[in-house]
Parts: structure tokens; C-alpha cells; sequence
């Protein structure tokens, strides 16, 4: 038996008896709720206010990225890669520029390897601020959203100053990076890295020790090691279990092995394990933008293949065979040998890899995105179970998917 | 151990280690995998090789399960090439735990059946979509704008639109 009660939600009593003397009762939490952060369904069996099955329903962003790829140039798909994880391009470009690369069989310079290190730690330390903000107003901090927005909006800042967008920045590129660092930006970072650590105590001063915000989340939405690890969680999901896997320093990539950092766990394996390992990221995302920028390297940016990236624009008046590269790239692209490669980054949220399939052609026949937030949104079920329907709601915050990457 | 016996083909793709197996041994190729340390599953999905010039090819879909060993940090690529209509291969869901939304995922896309799933429904295209969208003889721009006049007959017989 189904009843409207008002504003879209409906109800269904199925007929099964709960532990309290009830009827289970079927109803509907979102797509559009405010707390799923994007548009995600999930269809909740209630007993009393306790939840006893939970089932997410996913594909309200979904955009067609992976057809849209097999329809571009191999350059013009970082494009769209932007656009799947909207909160983290940096990491899209990453995983797809390496996954070319691979292909390609080239190897960027160690400046543009250091430029990809900052323009990821810096979106790392933005995503987490929009995940700090935007729980702090589920969890009854509306103030978090201020302060977290106020130093995203420098880091935003920062990105329009390198790359001329402020959030979908395409900023690297298989080959190295779309430009290089302009003397303005480091200043910028230089004054963000000495005053970020500030920032993220007064973070603290508001939530690690605020009564609410622990009764809130402490004990709620546990995930042990080991089911963390056989549902395939990865990111502060995992880490917040005590598992300390980080792509960074278990299989470096991009020079990340010559930074000196800790991959941050916690063993709690609840909502407040995950604040406090989203939290000391931040601090060590500090200590890595503070080493690249003191030992950033003199050099190139790009390779040095005209193959692949563009003539510098000056070459183009003396040149003939610059012009003959510009023309060749900017009509037909480049081609990228036969075979596949994966190549996967640790984003905010996790394991975000891309999967590439060549054919030989200036086209990919295949682009798979592998995003965190789809594998990440799975053990739902086993957290909210038998919890209560706004600890559901923080249980959602602390996962931290970002729709548009779980759908792409 | 994985024995040989089960491995049709190996090799190496631009540093990534893989092997073919044949379709209907993928649930054993994969447990025996698992038992070897590959425990987690990091992506499953589907390959379309329709008029692919590249090279011979056994068959038009090739799935592809990538697994890693989180001990010695080792990646290991696995392929079965299925055909037929739908094509079908098993399920590996109750071995890995994250193939079941990839699996759902490759049928939406694919249409490519995974026998003994148990839910096996389309995951992020509506329930009423006719076709397989990443399937290279789907059209980019082949969707009929909503709520135009042709857009329920497309919805319905894609082929009188």
C-alpha cells in the first residue's frame, strides 16, 4: 500500500514486522535531497527510525563522458575528463595525462611533475574543504561553510592565476602542463602555504572537540579494515579504517616519492576517524605544496616532441615546419601507438584511475574512468544499517561522493 | 595459483602485465587469482572492438578485470573475449564484492550478460532506455531531444525514428 504524503515522498508498508512492534515502512530519501550532495536516490526500509535495508539508485548526473571521449582527439578529451569529479579536476586530467603517456611511451620534465604535484595538493586541500563545509552544515556547524569557503576561494583564486578557469582548470595535459607557474602564483602560494596551517586549527577549534559534532559522529557508520578492504573502499574511506594505503607512497607516481610526508589513518573506522584523517591531509597537503614550491626545478614544462603538444607560437612566424606541427595537431590530432594502458592517482576521494584503449587512430576507442565515489558508495548499506535516519545523513557527508563522478 | 592451463595468452601493454583467459573459465581464472593475493578488484569493464583495425581480435567484446595485489603493489590485467547476442559471461560478484555495480554498469553500457548476478538491472541509463549506449555502433548525438514529438517513439522503437 503506497501514500503520497506530501512533497513527492511517498511511503509503502510492506507488511513486515520490525524489531519494535511496527510495520517496516518503505520510503523514498532523495534524489534531491540537500544532504546527498549532487542527486542521489536511496531507497530506505525503516523500522521505527532505524534503518534495516538501504538501497542507493545512482544516474541522475550522468553525462556520457566515456561516449563523448570516443568522439574526440585524444587532446581535447581532457576536456571532459574536468567534468566528471567537478571538485577535483586536477586528479582527472592526472590519471588520464599518465594513462597517455604510458601509451605514448614519453616522460614529462620534473618541473611540470612538480607543478602536477602542487595544482593536485592544492585541489586535495579544496576538495576537502568543500566536504568539511558542507558536512559542518549537516552536522548543526553552519559556520564551517564560511571559513571553509573563504580559503577555497583563494585556492580558486590561485587556480584562475595559472590556468586562467577557476574550477575547471584542464591544466595538465598529456606532455606536461597547459602553461607555466606565473610569478604571481607562487607568490600566492607562498602566502597560502604560511597561512593554510592557521586555518586548519581554527577548523579544529570549531569541530575536533565540539560535543555535537562527536556525539554526531563517533560510533556512527563504522566500516572495519577488513570489510573496508574486501568492498574495495579506497581513500580516507580505507584510511579511516586504520589501513594505511595511499597510491601516493604505496606506488608513487608523478615525483611523489621524493616528497616527505605521512599517510594519515585513523583506527576509530567511523565518521569522526574519517573527519580526523581528512583533517591531517590537509596539514600534510601543507607540507608537500611548501617542499615543491622550495625546491621547485628550472626547465620546460612540456616535452619536446612536436608530435604531441604545439610549436611554442613564436616559432610559428620563422618556421615552416612549425607551422606544418601547428596545422597537423589542431586539424587531425596526434595518434597514440596501439594498446592500453591504466593509470590511476589518489584524489580526494580516493583511487580515481583512467583506463585507456588505443586503436592506433587520433581517436581513444575506449576511455573508462575508474572513480572513487562509485566503488566508495557501495558499503552504504553496511554502514547505515540499523542506524538512525540522520546518522544516514552523516554517513552519506563522511563518504564523500561527489555525484557527478559516481555517475560520469 | 593460476595454472597455465587456464591462460590462453600473456603479455605486456605499455608496462601493464595481462592475460587472456577463455569466457567461461573466468570465475575460476579470477578465484584462483584471489588466492594468489590479488584481492582487490579495481575495475571491470568492457571493450567494444567493432571494425577495429588494430589487429585480430577473437571476438567484438572484450571484458577487461583489473586486480591488484595489495601486498607486493602488483597490477594484473585479465581479458575474455565473448561474442554472441547478448553476449554472456559469468558473474564474478561473490568473489569480489565492487564487480557487482561494474557489472551492472557493463550491461547498461555493453549489454553484455553476467550470469548468476543477482540483480542485474541498468545502473545509471533510466530503466526504460532501448540500447547500449557505449557500444561503437551506438551514435554520439543518435538521442532525440526530451519531450519533442519523436522522442517517445524513439524511446520506444529506436529503429522507426
Amino acid at each position: 500500500m503506497t501514500t503520497e504524503i506530501g512533497q513527492g515522498i511517498t511511503v509503502t508498508k510492506t507488511g513486515e514486522q520490525g524489531a519494535f512492534g511496527g510495520e517496516l515502512l518503505t520510503i523514498n530519501f532523495g534524489p534531491h535531497h540537500p544532504s546527498t550532495h549532487g542527486v542521489l536516490r536511496l531507497i530506505v526500509d525503516l523500522d521505527g527510525e532505524q534503518v534495516r535495508r538501504l538501497k542507493p539508485v545512482i544516474g541522475y548526473l550522468h553525462t556520457g563522458i566515456e561516449k563523448q571521449a570516443e568522439a574526440l582527439r585524444w587532446q581535447q578529451v581532457v576536456v571532459v575528463t574536468d567534468r566528471h569529479d567537478y571538485l577535483s579536476p586536477p586528479f582527472n586530467n592526472l590519471a588520464y595525462a599518465l594513462a597517455v603517456e604510458k601509451l605514448l611511451g614519453v616522460e614529462v620534465p620534473p618541473r611540470a611533475n612538480a607543478l602536477r604535484v602542487i595544482m593536485c595538493e592544492l585541489t586535495r586541500i579544496s576538495s576537502h574543504l568543500v566536504w568539511l563545509g558542507t558536512s559542518g552544515i549537516e552536522l548543526g556547524a553552519s559556520t564551517m561553510l564560511m571559513y571553509c569557503f573563504r580559503e577555497r576561494d583563494t585556492i580558486l583564486d590561485m587556480n584562475e592565476e595559472i590556468s586562467g578557469f577557476r574550477m575547471h582548470t584542464s591544466y595538465i595535459r598529456p606532455g606536461g602542463v597547459m602553461a607555466d607557474a606565473t610569478p604571481r602564483f607562487l607568490e600566492l602560494l607562498d602566502r597560502f602555504c604560511n597561512q593554510m596551517p592557521g586555518n586548519i586549527d581554527e577548523y579544529e577549534a570549531l569541530l575536533t572537540m565540539n560535543p555535537i559534532f562527536r556525539s554526531r559522529t563517533i560510533g556512527i557508520g563504522r566500516l572495519p579494515a577488513e570489510e573496508a578492504k574486501v568492498l574495495g573502499a579506497t581513500g580516507p574511506m580505507l584510511r579511516g579504517s586504520g589501513v594505511p594505503w595511499d597510491l601516493r607512497k604505496s606506488m608513487p607516481y608523478s615525483g611523489y616519492e621524493n616528497y616527505d610526508f605521512e599517510v594519515a589513518t585513523s583506527d576509530l573506522c567511523d565518521c569522526y576517524g574519517r573527519y580526523l584523517v581528512r583533517i591531517k591531509e590537509m596539514r600534510e597537503s601543507v607540507k608537500i605544496l611548501r617542499q615543491a614550491l622550495n625546491g621547485l626545478p628550472d626547465g620546460p614544462v612540456n616535452i619536446d616532441d612536436r608530435k604531441v603538444l604545439p610549436p611554442p607560437r613564436e616559432e610559428l612566424e620563422t618556421s615552416m615546419e612549425a607551422v606544418i606541427h601547428h596545422f597537423k595537431l589542431f586539424t587531425e590530432g596526434y595518434t597514440v601507438p596501439a594498446g592500453d594502458a591504466y593509470a590511476a592517482v589518489e584524489s580526494g576521494r580516493g583511487e580515481n584511475g583512467c583506463y585507456v584503449v588505443s586503436d592506433g587512430t587520433h581517436k581513444p576507442r575506449r576511455v573508462k574512468f575508474r572513480s572513487a565515489s562509485f566503488v566508495n558508495l557501495q558499503p552504504l548499506e553496511r554502514m547505515a544499517m540499523n542506524h538512525m535516519v540522520a546518522d544516514m545523513v552523516a554517513i552519506i557527508g563522511t563518504a564523500d561522493a561527489v555525484l557527478g563522478d559516481v555517475d560520469r | 595459483m593460476i595454472s597455465d592451463n587456464l591462460i590462453v595468452e600473456r603479455g605486456v601493454s605499455a608496462g601493464d602485465a595481462w592475460i587472456t583467459i577463455a569466457p567461461e573459465n573466468v570465475h575460476s581464472a579470477l578465484g584462483a587469482l584471489k588466492d594468489e593475493g590479488y584481492r582487490l578488484l579495481v575495475f571491470l569493464t568492457c571493450v567494444d572492438h567493432l571494425a577495429d583495425s588494430s589487429g585480430p581480435f577473437p571476438a567484438r567484446f572484450e571484458v577487461v578485470y583489473e586486480l591488484r595485489n595489495m601486498e607486493t603493489r602488483e597490477l594484473i590485467r585479465v581479458r575474455a573475449f565473448v561474442d554472441g547476442d547478448p553476449p554472456r559471461i559469468d558473474s564474478v560478484h561473490d568473489l569480489f564484492p565492487p564487480a557487482n555495480w561494474d557489472e551492472r554498469e557493463t550491461f547498461d553500457m555493453f549489454g553484455v550478460v553476467f550470469a548468476d548476478h543477482p540483480d542485474l538491472t541498468r545502473i545509471l541509463m533510466p530503466d526504460d532506455w532501448v540500447g547500449h549506449p557505449l557500444r561503437r555502433d551506438f551514435p554520439v548525438g543518435g538521442e532525440v531531444v526530451e519531450f519533442s514529438e519523436e522522442h517517445e517513439t524513439w524511446q520506444t522503437a529506436p529503429e522507426k525514428a
